[in-house]
């Protein structure tokens, strides 16, 4: 009885090889970084040669949280990523709708054109940005950190709402349309409770996107626009107080954190995917 | 006949709408993306870029490029960094993608998080992290010296290593869900079959799975190379002060040197380097898509 046992879990352990295998490098390559910072941002002090804090506390939060460049760069930043999602939504969404049910001629190679943004090395075409912005003098100033971050947003503010309203069950439109419904009622009552699960994904995925994009606001921001994330670079760079940066990590993980307890919904689909033209 | 001239008014005034719509995202494309990048292209070739075209065209900012050894093995350093990057991946996620698709155990849906969750770490967390955990004095060392007493812990930080371990970390995911999304496509029924006729697992991989993942393995590669080839972030905090990877040479040269032609000229380089891999990457997306309608 006991040995039939010992021998099924054997097996398993021997099918099972390659995923604990992989599960024990996972832990210590993906875990053990995020759990590092973790501890720190809730270590008072933590000496050398130990494991673990030394002593735990909550006192470089409030410290932390008082820091005149994180009371500026956090308003900032959410002010950034709401402003340029709000536009992007306001150009991008009616796009879709039209890429996805409209006909007209060069429909699919206008729609694959928003590709070229992937097909772009990022920090070059940034570059190439930046050299167009510095002569119109918008390095420096918000509208153009607002305008480079923009070019992030389109592929997926294009592309998942599109897929979206393509699959769209039109007989029920045309159901409620026969019936004698008018068309904003058929819009707004058939249409876009079908499509708003993967319009809010494209909304949340831009949101937490921008609000981490760092590369494209570095370089146009400096010296006066400065967002968290780019603050981030001075904190890793130069700080010798380690749990500054360790809580600045901890609160631009929020809306990851968020984006994270709605992602089973957007990973079982393809939504995340489609982003990338796949 | 009279069906077509009452049709004929109506599909202009559809077509009209559905390009007034699309208008103002193709506009966004044209003056943030395909202008600013075509004008690169085009004032790296000229003598004067003040004087427009007519004054003649040369090469002399690429010649000032490559005599200049610095940036020669910026630009060497580079593509050897995305190669060996892009090589990783594959080794990495090709395994993790295939064990996922075809095991449906508890330990595989741990794996699935734990490989999926990079999507959630921006990289100036995850280059802070991996400071912190194997940089000097980090979580490893530390772990090191106090458990086995070993002391010759050699951090990757601010080393080529550094950068390719933290460059493969951020595109685990990405790969992954690309792959996985590929490898749906290959049924269960079809390597059933293969088996039947007895054909071994890694016959059955190589003639069955291998052609049908053709195209996400494609998207894949292109999309990393271009990633890393393109990438700032990462190399910047992790990386060492020479040889530097192209994107954070070019923020130097436009940020610290003030040097905006020299920059841009790096810029376009890495354009034309990647040129025939992002025409590839639009052409198989392309090509699928047009499969698909």
């Amino acid at each position: 009885m006991n040995r039939s046992i010992v021998r099924s879990s054997l097996r398993t352990l021997r099918r099972e090889s390659f995923g604990i295998f992989a599960l024990i490098a996972l832990v210590l390559l993906i875990v053990g970084p995020l759990t590092t910072v973790v501890l720190w941002a809730f270590a008072e002090r933590w000496r050398q040669p130990a494991l673990l804090p030394t002593e735990w506390g909550l006192s470089y939060w409030t410290e932390t949280l008082n820091r005149a460049d994180i009371l500026s760069t956090l308003p900032m930043s959410v002010g950034l990523a709401t402003i340029v999602t709000a536009i992007s939504a306001l150009i991008c969404l009616p796009a879709a709708y039209a890429f996805a049910r409209i006909q007209f001629p060069g429909r699919q190679g206008l729609l694959l054109s928003f590709l070229a943004v992937n097909a772009f090395p990022r920090f070059g075409l940034y570059i190439a940005i930046a050299v167009v912005f510095y002569r119109l003098n918008l390095v420096g100033t918000v509208p153009g950190v607002i305008m480079i971050q923009l070019v992030n947003t389109l592929l997926t503010m294009i592309w998942i709402p599109t897929s979206a309203f393509q699959g769209v069950d039109r007989a029920l439109e045309e159901a409620a349309l026969d019936v004698g419904a008018s068309r904003a009622r058929v819009f707004f009552q058939i249409t876009l409770p079908q499509v708003a699960p993967a319009l809010a994904a494209a909304l949340l995925l831009t949101f937490v996107a921008t609000f981490y994009e760092a590369q494209g606001a570095f370089i146009i921001g400096v010296p006066n626009v400065r967002t968290m994330a780019v603050l981030m670079f001075s904190y890793i760079n130069n700080q010798i107080v380690v749990q500054y940066g360790a809580v600045i990590s901890m609160i631009l993980w929020i809306p990851s954190v968020i984006l994270l307890s709605f992602a089973q919904k957007f990973l079982r689909g393809n939504t995340v995917s489609a982003g990338f033209g796949v | 006949m009279a069906l077509q001239s009452s049709s004929r008014p109506r599909a202009w005034r559809t077509w009209l709408a559905g390009y007034a719509l699309i208008a103002s995202p193709l506009a966004v494309l044209a003056l943030l993306i395909f202008f600013p990048a075509g004008q690169s292209i085009v004032r790296t070739v000229m003598v004067d870029p003040d004087a427009g075209l007519s004054a003649g065209i040369n090469l002399d900012r690429y010649a000032n490029f490559f005599n200049d050894p610095i940036a020669r093995s910026n630009l060497s350093f580079t593509i050897g960094v995305t190669l060996i990057t892009v090589f990783f991946q594959f080794i990495v996620c090709f395994p993790l993608a295939l064990y996922l698709r075809f095991s449906t155990s508890r330990i595989a849906g741990a794996v699935q998080v734990l490989a999926l969750f990079p999507l959630f770490v921006p990289g100036v967390i995850l280059a802070f992290a991996i400071i912190r955990y194997l940089g000097p004095r980090g979580t490893v060392d530390v772990f090191l010296r106090v458990v086995f007493d070993y002391t010759g812990f050699v951090t990757p930080y601010l080393r080529p290593s550094g950068i390719v371990f933290a460059l493969v970390w951020d595109h685990i995911p990405f790969t992954i869900l690309v792959l996985t999304a590929g490898l749906r496509q290959v049924e269960d029924s079809v390597i059933e079959a293969a088996r039947d006729v007895g054909a071994t697992s890694l016959r059955a991989f190589f003639q069955i799975i291998l052609p049908l993942m053709q195209r996400p393995l494609l998207i894949v590669f292109c999309l990393n190379v271009i990633g890393v080839f393109g990438a700032f972030t990462i190399p910047y905090l992790i990386g060492g002060a020479a040889p530097q990877m192209m994107g954070v040479y070019m923020q130097q040269t436009f940020t610290e040197y003030l040097d905006r032609s020299g920059a841009e000229t790096q810029a376009v380089l890495t354009f034309l380097l990647c040129a025939l891999i992002g025409l590839l990457y639009v052409r198989t997306v392309t090509r699928r898509r047009g499969e698909r309608a």
